[in-house]
């Protein structure tokens, strides 16, 4: 007997929509033995994702799952959660999904700081759409959209993520599937918004093109351009210009989270408490 | 019926109609002039432990009402034109996933950021198919304060029953008039509350979008032991993606049918002075105030006119209409735009000869307007 | 419909399921002792499938499944396995070996020949 993923999947979907040596199923697997690890009941689970090829993730978990619009990914997640706060909300997107069309509802989502985990499954290309151009994509880079090479600068998922307020950030890559098991499932456990940037490989759509053929060398560029935080923080500003550090890079535990926030405005006006002033909060603006 | 008196505005009423409906979530974005349904509503919504959240954008606003429906929770948004335009693609996925919820659009000028503290009626054919694809819109017009409560209350209980989005529109003039207002007791309206449909049977048996093919989808709420998927893409009966040509078909035709084969349960119209009438006009909304003004100067001049008000715009009371049409020569259609609904007349009364009077400055058709249009013809 | 393998067939330390393999590659290069490999298959997609070589050489180290991302290869449960009276190989010189020239034959069976 080897690890029984068959409880978490809808088995009638398999085999996946996704390409030969996609990450998107490893890091399907990695979320399901996490889930399993946690020891959580699926109903109380529900799995948000948005468009492209991470979009398909919601349809082969067995939860409760919502298949959204381009982008919308967090605001539908921001409803159900809000609905019932007590149960887990993931959100499954892109980087095209959440940085792009949906980078809105990221930098909100993150500063609202409400309890969810939002997967970004960064392969730095649209790959659904065969090879446009991603808010990841590294200069210089040949895409559909740019064939004279990429010239459009970098998001850094988790620099943006930190910045906007997340209370728990985090980056692995789909090389370590044992990393990248206990990365999520401390992400799901952290209560607040937890941003997990997992970089994933697309060497259909961003390979091909860019002289990595097969997912072995999409992977193999991948791991050269990560490093863990510790060896990270130990380098020279030159050499951390093109190195994105992994493991968890911020954790704050005291941050307030939105749902909590949310029902003490509920007992405002039911006449429970005060109404809340400057003074309730350490940090202001 | 018992009643109460209420003095209050059209966007109050709303939001206060919502909460008695059971509505327990609301999620929206400022817009002029739709912006007081959220001042209200969240106020009153955490009071009896339900939420109200002002989201980063409108489409923001529109994705947390549907996910809280797909909780279960009766939801609303509230917006104006230009939020209508962003919220055009999710009122699409509730379409398609069958997600029940309330948007109240309080009309603004328009097109784009237009006149954005004047009314208008611009946003009719705008409510019949607001997102790309087929499907049928469900889409009620408030003529009178009491009716901005009375709609809302209505579209909830339709919402359930279909399973759509419903819209419920206003005006800028009708949202923001302060008056007295009869409404319905709140007992009356819980009283009257249908809930969606649920399946209790046990959950391996359970196939939320297998049904009829005039029926709505069978959505029990998330985290209740029924696991399935939500989707804009076409699915089957678990709601799972499929291409299978047959099941597309089916389920399209479905959409359409499940409003199309049941319309008598939405209509809805008002008859004014119309048993003896000479003259017809139709006029919903705001304007239908102004058009029963007018009758009456009409009517001390020995002019027969009378108005035809469609409650329930889309789908159109389109029967009931012919029937008016087939009898009177003289129909005149009054609206604030440049005649989106009397084209929908035309089509309904199968006669080109339909007189129009239309106004698009932002300033409400006075009731001279139209006795000096209705003596013209 | 892709029926999942995850009862193990009867003594195995590692196993595939070959309707659920999509030829990535993957499993045969994390191998660190040169178990896996693929082999020509004209009927499979990429006109490769996966083959397991060398069991004997399985250290039952679980990369191979891990990193699967079409839930096609399983790893025996280290306890089970040595309940049933079997034990996983230690990592050789000879198989570390193996890998290498696997690798280096662009994860194609050696006796396949180059890919």
């Amino acid at each position: 007997m080897a690890f029984n993923y068959d409880k978490y999947l809808r088995l009638e979907k398999m085999p996946t929509l996704w390409c030969w040596g996609c990450g998107d199923g490893v890091i399907l697997k990695a979320f399901v033995r996490a889930i399993e690890k946690m020891g959580v009941n699926q109903d109380d689970v529900c799995v948000v994702s948005g468009i492209g090829c991470s979009g398909r993730f919601s349809s082969y978990v067995d939860f409760n799952t919502v298949h959204t619009t381009h982008g919308r990914t967090i605001a539908y997640a921001t409803g159900i959660k809000l609905a019932k706060p007590d149960k887990m909300v993931i959100c499954v997107a892109g980087d095209g999904d959440a940085l792009a069309i949906g980078g809105n509802h990221t930098i909100h989502g993150c500063r609202r700081n409400i309890d969810m985990t939002m997967i970004i499954i960064n392969n730095f290309i649209y790959g659904l759409t065969n090879s446009q151009t991603s808010p990841t994509t590294p200069k210089g880079m040949w895409t559909v959209s740019q064939k004279a090479g990429n010239i459009d600068p970098t998001f850094d998922t988790c620099d943006l993520a930190i910045a906007a307020g997340a209370s728990f950030v985090a980056r692995e890559s789909m090389l370590d599937p044992k990393k990248l098991e206990k990365m999520l499932i401390k992400a799901m456990e952290h209560k607040g918004f937890s941003m997990a940037e997992v970089l994933s490989n697309c060497h259909i759509n961003l390979g091909r093109k860019n002289k990595m053929v097969s997912a072995m060398e999409n992977l193999e560029w991948i791991d050269s351009i990560t490093a863990p935080k510790k060896k990270y923080d130990a380098m020279t500003p030159e050499e951390q210009l093109n190195i994105l550090p992994t493991g968890i890079l911020k954790q704050d535990l005291e941050a307030d989270e939105y749902c909590d926030m949310y029902a003490e405005i509920q007992k405002v006006h039911q006449g429970e408490r005060k109404v809340i002033t400057q003074d309730d909060f350490a940090k202001k603006i | 019926m018992a009643t109460r008196e209420v003095i209050s505005t059209g966007n109050e009423l709303a939001a206060i109609a919502a909460v008695d409906a059971g509505c327990m979530f609301f999620g929206g974005y400022p817009l002029t002039p739709s912006s007081e349904v959220m001042h209200v509503i969240s106020d009153l919504l955490p009071k009896k432990g339900g939420v109200a959240i002002q989201m980063e954008d409108e489409i923001g606003g529109i994705c947390a009402v549907i996910g809280a429906a797909m909780v279960g929770q009766r939801a609303l948004t509230a917006t104006s034109g230009p939020g209508m335009s962003l919220k055009a693609e999710q009122l699409g996925l509730a379409q398609m996933a069958e997600v029940p919820l309330v948007c109240v659009n309080v009309m603004r000028g328009g097109p784009s950021t237009g006149l954005p503290t004047r009314v208008s009626q611009g946003d009719i054919l705008q409510s019949k198919n607001p997102s790309h694809g087929d499907y049928k819109s469900i889409t009620l017009c408030a003529g009178s304060l009491a009716e901005c409560y009375t709609e809302v209350v209505r579209a909830f209980n339709i919402a359930d029953r279909f399973m759509q989005p419903v819209i419920v529109l206003l005006d800028e003039t009708i949202g923001h008039m302060h008056g007295k207002a009869d409404l319905p007791t709140v007992e009356e309206v819980e009283a009257g509350i249908v809930p969606r449909k649920r399946f209790d049977g046990p959950a391996e048996e359970y196939f939320p979008y297998e049904c009829e093919h005039d029926q709505p989808a069978v959505l029990n709420p998330m985290y209740e032991g029924y696991r399935y998927h939500f989707t804009g893409l076409h699915h089957d009966k678990n709601g799972y993606p499929t291409e299978e040509i047959e099941t597309c078909r089916k389920l399209i035709q479905r959409l359409e049918d499940k409003v199309a084969l049941h319309e008598d349960e939405v209509e809805s119209y008002e008859e004014f002075m119309m048993d003896d009438a000479e003259v017809m006009i139709v006029a919903y909304g705001s304007v239908s105030l102004a058009a029963k003004e007018s009758i009456r100067h009409l009517r001390k001049e020995g002019i027969k006119a009378g108005l035809f008000r469609p409650i329930t715009i889309w789908p159109s009371p389109a029967a009931k209409i012919k029937e008016h049409t087939d009898k009177i020569e003289k129909v005149l259609v009054v609206e604030l735009n440049i005649g989106q609904y009397h084209g929908e007349i035309q089509r309904a009364a199968a006669r080109l000869d339909i007189e129009g009077l239309f106004k698009v400055n932002g300033r409400p058709i006075s009731p001279y307007e139209i006795v000096n249009k209705v003596k013209e013809l | 419909m892709g029926t999942f393998k995850t009862q193990n067939p009867g003594n195995q330390p590692v196993w595939v399921n070959t309707s659920n393999c999509k030829a990535c590659d993957i499993c045969v290069s994390v191998c660190p002792s040169g178990v896996l490999g693929m082999k020509y298959e004209s009927t499979s997609t990429l006109g490769a499938m996966i083959s397991i070589d060398n069991p004997e050489s399985c250290i039952g180290c679980n990369e191979c499944e891990l990193t699967c991302p079409d839930f096609a290869i399983y790893v025996a449960d280290k306890q089970e396995y040595k309940a049933a009276g079997f034990s996983f190989a230690k990592l050789t010189d000879e198989a570390k070996e193996r890998q290498a020239a696997i690798i280096a034959n662009n994860y194609m069976s050696l006796n396949q020949g180059a890919k």
